[in-house]
């Protein structure tokens, strides 16, 4: 159950990787930069809800990953 | 969230193949309104996930923010784009995108391996020993907040400060 999850955001993890290394385009490469930063979200999630139900630390630190993402798309859309 | 197991073990493989579809798709499909729109559906499906997994703040965070904020950018900065960057010719599969092929492939088969092998129950039984069983009453929302308030007290104001700072950059970038 654990593992199935972990498995999927490491598959998206990777899928991210290949996008943002062969996008021609950069707002494709800025699109698979977001993959990769929810594929860590996703394991933070999975980590707090298995391993920490009470404190939910994981939580905190996905909230802080969504909003550096949001920093970096605004700047990044910019250019 | 507390559903039969059966439910829930459908709605994870469900969900689960929707992402690994729209990722495909993300990454793959040449037009960039379809990739864009395909982004969307993992988002969503993943905020989905996230309800899934307790964690109902950072859901609605997800979707508020990612959803409604960064997919909709994401989109006027396509719509933005030229003609001439539209529809590169997907048949030119160049050696580059072979050997990165080979690669992520590797580290996707390296990860497995590290999952597969590590003892989670071992770090499941050590971890339940150590948890204080006193937050029982309180909601996932009222403990984030909780958190935010008193021990994450400064990266909460550090973030405020870094989101505006960005967003006077880009409009000072933007304005050039």
């Amino acid at each position: 159950m654990l593992e199935h999850v972990l498995v999927l955001s490491a598959y998206l993890f990777s899928i991210g990787i290949y996008g943002l290394v062969t996008s021609r385009n950069m707002v494709r490469a800025l699109m698979c930069l977001e993959l990769l930063l929810n594929a860590v979200n996703i394991n933070f999630i999975t980590f707090s809800d298995f391993f920490d139900n009470r404190q939910l630390k994981g939580n905190i630190f996905s909230i802080f990953v969504i909003a550096i993402a949001a920093a970096e798309a605004a700047i990044g859309l910019a250019n | 969230m507390d559903l039969p197991g059966s439910i829930h073990d459908f709605l994870l493989v469900s969900l689960g193949l929707v992402l690994i579809l729209g990722g495909l798709g993300v990454v793959l499909l040449t037009n960039p309104i379809y990739s864009a729109f395909s982004l969307g559906l993992v988002l969503v499906c993943i905020s989905l996930f996230y309800i899934l997994s307790n964690s109902h703040f950072v859901a609605a965070a997800q979707l508020l923010i990612y959803v409604g904020a960064i997919n909709v950018l994401i989109l006027f900065a396509v719509m933005f784009m030229n003609g001439s960057e539209y529809s590169n010719d997907w048949n030119l599969w160049t050696v580059g995108d072979g050997i990165t092929s080979l690669i992520c492939t590797s580290i996707f088969i390296s990860l497995i391996t590290i999952i597969s092998d590590t003892s989670w129950y071992a770090i499941i039984w050590t971890t339940r020993t150590n948890q204080i069983l006193e937050q029982d009453l309180t909601s996932n929302g009222q403990q984030i907040g909780i958190h935010l308030s008193t021990d994450f007290f400064l990266p909460f104001e550090f973030i405020s400060i870094i989101l505006l700072v960005a967003l006077i950059g880009a409009i000072a970038v933007a304005r050039q």
